[in-house]
Formats: structure tokens, sequence, C-alpha cells
């Protein structure tokens, strides 16, 4: 029996098997609390699929990304609270002006490397996080943005946190398909020859600038995506939330989950979002290690972040490989 | 001489406010080895960037097959039939063989052709289909060398540039690789080789060119310039006479 668990097998089985698990979740609880922390996690493993791609896979750093979860939102938010346009279109609409943003963003950062990109797309996230307080008439200032109606197509109103719940893990499962349909294809292809030597790819004829700007802007647009189910999940919107501090921390999520690959970002990304309710979810902490979590939550991160590059280079899914004997296919270079 | 497939005229090149080439003309017709050679600085490795769409150009022309390549971008002339190894391998290291060879193809779209090439460049260099499922980076300094080169005919480029192709590796090898190289010739590629050893160059080329400091001092075939007395003084090692 257990020679048949290959490696490939499990790694083909893993992911249908957490989705039936995903799933059944609703049937064998009515916890309110529960799916609202696994939303967070749906939401959050929405934008690290689309950062796993730019960054993990295409190897181009952004440190923006919080911003364009927070244009997704808000767009999704404002059109919906205080326009009364239909759910779906102000989703779309949140999805397709974060990718307008990223493809914006990409065509200076072309230039841009390494330190230099991530700088531009750090000065990108202060500036939005300024424009999403001081756009006062559209984003409501630092008092926020409230009563962002829920989910709803026609006269079907998904206004259940079970439903919610549903919602964000149904398009998370899709944007993961999406993404892992990417990685195996061409496009995939060319962005890890891209992370591997530009030069390379270059003279392999892939067109590295173009890649670069249609990468960004998917990536943006699925934050943005995350961003909109994110509004009317939640029904409030503020500006800190799409703070650089929420950039840093999907950066770590797929360093520790590891550059060039899916499943580890993904992993990482459960693991740091259930951090801080870890009282929820396993029963029988101390209150004083909870406190302890909840007040260190960001320097834990960190620390693991550390950690991982120092030990574990290749994060959770190099740690998992070499459990299941398989070999890297991740991207980098010869030097 | 048949018509050249790629034809280098007057080309001018450099870094910033630092010119390298200055002036720079070649040909290279199907079915020929044409060499460059030259020491350290000559403008060489510049020369093949500027050709490559690598370089900004400041004056001169690239012709392909006829038709105008000045100033296009790398990755636009790979689609025109101009393939270039470049200096240092510049493979993707943790990518497989097999897909580093369907990189090369990148630019290409039917699938029949791509496996017929796969096929070929396999057939050509046995050893890339061994190891197709191995990281590139795991592979021997000559391995990287023939899958770059496997690399680069997998896009049926009409003219081929190497850049520095023995460096760094086995006589053995060397043989191997250039053994490829002589059969690609015979095939009908057009091949522009930069070479550190000269003598290895001028031993399979058709013809020659000779650089220094950004200018083409000296042309021929490559017997006349194993033969000639300055090429065999500076390039070749030769020294009173001895060899």
């Amino acid at each position: 029996m257990a020679r048949f668990l290959t490696p490939r097998i499990l790694g083909r089985a893993l992911p249908v098997v957490a989705c039936g698990v995903l799933f059944l979740v609703p049937m064998l609880t009515d916890d309110r609390y529960l799916f609202k922390v696994l939303t967070f996690v749906g939401l959050n493993v929405i934008v690290i699929a689309g950062l796993a791609l730019l960054f993990g896979f295409a190897g181009q750093i952004s440190l923006g990304h919080a911003a364009f979860v927070g244009i997704g939102a808000y767009t999704c938010g404002y059109l919906t609270a205080a326009r009364g346009v239909p759910w779906i279109v102000a989703v779309i609409a949140g999805t397709v002006l974060a990718g307008v943003g990223g493809f914006l963003l990409a065509i200076p950062s072309l230039r841009l490397k390494g330190h230099y990109l991530a700088m531009a797309t750090l000065g990108f996230n202060e500036i939005m996080s300024v424009l999403f307080v001081e756009l006062r008439p559209v984003t409501g200032g630092n008092d926020g943005l409230r009563g962002i109606p829920f989910a709803s197509i026609g006269a079907w109103k998904i206004d259940t946190p079970a439903g919610n719940y549903l919602l964000v893990w149904g398009v998370a499962v899709v944007v993961l398909l999406l993404t892992a349909n990417i990685i195996r294809t061409r496009p995939g292809r060319a962005m890890r020859a891209l992370h591997g030597s530009e030069l390379g790819a270059l003279a392999s004829g892939v067109d590295t600038g173009r890649l670069k700007t249609e990468v960004f802007a998917l990536s943006a647009g699925i934050a943005g995506l995350a961003g909109a189910l994110y509004a009317s999940s939640v029904g409030f919107i503020s500006p800190s939330t799409f703070s650089l501090e929420f950039s840093v921390l999907l950066i770590a999520m797929v360093v520790i989950g590891g550059a060039g690959s899916l499943a580890g970002p993904v992993a990482a990304c459960a693991l740091l979002t259930l951090l801080p309710y870890a009282d929820a979810l396993i029963p029988g902490l101390s209150k004083e290690l909870i406190a302890l979590i909840q007040d260190w939550e960001a320097d834990i991160s960190g620390f693991v972040m550390i950690l991982v590059l120092l030990f574990a280079p290749g994060g959770l899914a190099a740690l998992g490989r070499r459990l299941g004997g398989t070999s890297a296919r991740g991207a980098g270079g010869v030097q | 001489m048949p018509d050249p497939v790629l034809q280098v005229r007057d080309l001018e090149a450099g870094y910033g406010h630092v010119s390298v080439l200055r002036g720079v003309s070649l040909d290279v017709a199907a079915g020929e080895i044409v060499t460059i050679i030259g020491s350290n600085g000559a403008g060489k490795s510049t020369l093949m960037k500027a050709i490559t769409g690598f370089l900004h150009l400041t004056g001169g022309t690239v012709t392909l097959d006829g038709r105008a390549i000045t100033g296009t971008a790398p990755e636009k002339l790979v689609r025109r039939g101009l393939a270039l190894v470049p200096e240092g391998r510049m493979l993707f290291g943790p990518m497989s063989v097999a897909e580093n060879l369907a990189l090369g193809a990148h630019t290409r779209t039917s699938a029949t052709e791509i496996a017929q090439d796969l096929e070929r460049v396999q057939a050509l260099f046995p050893v890339l289909a061994e190891r197709a499922a191995q990281p590139a980076a795991t592979l021997s300094g000559g391995e990287q060398q023939m899958l770059a080169i496997g690399r680069a005919l997998m896009s049926r480029p009409h003219v081929l540039l190497l850049d520095e192709p023995s460096l760094g590796l086995a006589p053995k090898v060397i043989a191997d690789i250039f053994g490829v190289l002589d059969g690609l010739r015979a095939e009908g590629l057009g091949i522009l080789l930069v070479e550190q050893d000269a003598n290895l160059a001028l031993k399979h080329a058709d013809r020659g060119y000779v650089m220094r400091t950004g200018h083409v001092v000296l042309t021929g075939t490559a017997e006349e310039l194993a033969n000639n007395d300055d090429v065999r003084l500076i390039y070749l090692g030769a020294w009173h006479g001895n060899e």
C-alpha cells in the first residue's frame, strides 16, 4: 500500500484532498469565528498565488502588493456602497483597476532590478497609502469605508460567514488552478528562465520586457481581486490594512514558502495568517501564550524568515522536496 | 564567396562614452565558419553583443538574409534566425536540460517541428538526451556548453554566433564540440565564432578576421591567417620559428 504513495502521487493527491476538506468544513461546523479566520486565509492565498508567480517564479520583487489589494478593495467598496453598482461588476472593476495599476507601475520599473525594484514598489505602496487616506470622498479617509454590502448576484445574496468562506475559497481554488497552469506551460517556463538568466532568456527569444509587464499586471490584478472580495466579505475597510507592513508580510510568505514553488508559499501563507488566531484553532493554549503570539506576530514571522534564509533557503517547498525525495524545479541561475 | 547571410558594415558601439568598436565590417556566408581572433580587450565580445542587439549601436549596419536588422532587440533577432551562444553560457541552472532546450524553441509554435529539432540536437549531443531530466546546473562544463549550443539550435537559426565556446573546457570535449560545429557547417549553417584560442579557431574556420582595439586589422582565409607572420607571432604563440 505504502509504495503507491510516491511523492508524485502525493503531490497530485494532496491538493485534491485539501480541497475536499476545505469544502467539507461548512458541513462539520457552524463556528462563525472559524469561518471568518479561514476566509482571511483564503483571501491571502489568492494574493500569494499571484505574488508567487511574480516574485517566486519570474523573480521580480514587489513591496507594493498590499496597495494593489487596497485598490481592489476600495474600488469594490466604493462602487457597491456609494454608487450601488452590482457586486460582480464592482469586483471586476477592482480586479481590472489593480491590474492596470500593476501595468503602469511595471513600465517605469522594467529597467530596475533587485533592490531598486524593491524601492520603487515600496514607494508605490507608500503613495497609495497616502491616497487611501487623502482621497476622502472615495475612501472615507482614516475612518475607512463602512457599510459595504455583501456579495450578491441578482437576488442571490451571500451574507452568511459560511457563504463568504465558500465564495472566497471557490475563487482561491480557481486562481490556484490558473496559476498552476501558467507555471506548467510556456509562459511559466519563460518566467523561470527570466529569473535564472535574463540574458539567456533574451538570447532564447523571450521578450523579457513584455513578460515582466504582463506578470506584474496579472499579479496585481489577482491581488485586486482578493481586495474586492475582502471588502465585500468584511463590510468595512480602512487604510491601515493596506500598509507596507502587509506587503512585507506577503513577501515573507513567499520567501518562507520557497521561491519557485506554489504549494510552499500557500502553506506558509496559511500558517502565518493563522498565527494570530492560534487561540481559536488550538484549544487549551494558555492566555499568556496567546497574548505573547499576538503581540509578537510580526517579530515571529520576521524571525522565521531569517531562520529560513539561513538554514533552508529553498523554504518549505525545499523541505518538502527533501522529505519526498524529488528534485527541485524552481528558478535561479548558474552564475 | 556566396551571398553573405550576415553582413556587418562599419559597426560602431561602446559602453557609455567609451567607444569600443570603431567601424567593424565582416561577412558570414551560409555553410562557412568565420572566426574573429584578437587579444583581450580587442572588442570581440562587444562585437557579438552589438550584432545580437544587446548593445546600442552608434553607427553602422547589420543585415541578415538581405534585410536590415540594425538596432533590432535580441529577442526579435532570434525569430529572424540569429542565435547567440553567449559567453558564460547563461543557462537556466535549476531547470532541467529538457526545459532549457524547450526554451530555445520559445519563439516557435509547431510542436512537430520542435520535436524534430529536439531529436536532431539530441543526436548531435547524445548526453543531452541521457541527462534530459537533470538540472542544467549539475552538468559538467563541457555538457553545459553542449546544452547552450543545443538551446541555440532549437530556434532553428540561419546564423549561429558563439562567444568563447572552448573557454575552460578539456581538449577532448573541445574536439567533440568543434566536430559538431564542422557538421553544422556542412549542413549549411553560417557560424561566427569568437575564440581566444586562435590555433583552434583557425583549424576549424574557413575565414577569419583579426581584431585589435576595435578595428579589423587583418582578414583572409584561415590558411592565410595561420601562415601570416604577425598572426603566428602574436596569436598563435610561435616564437623564432618554434611551433
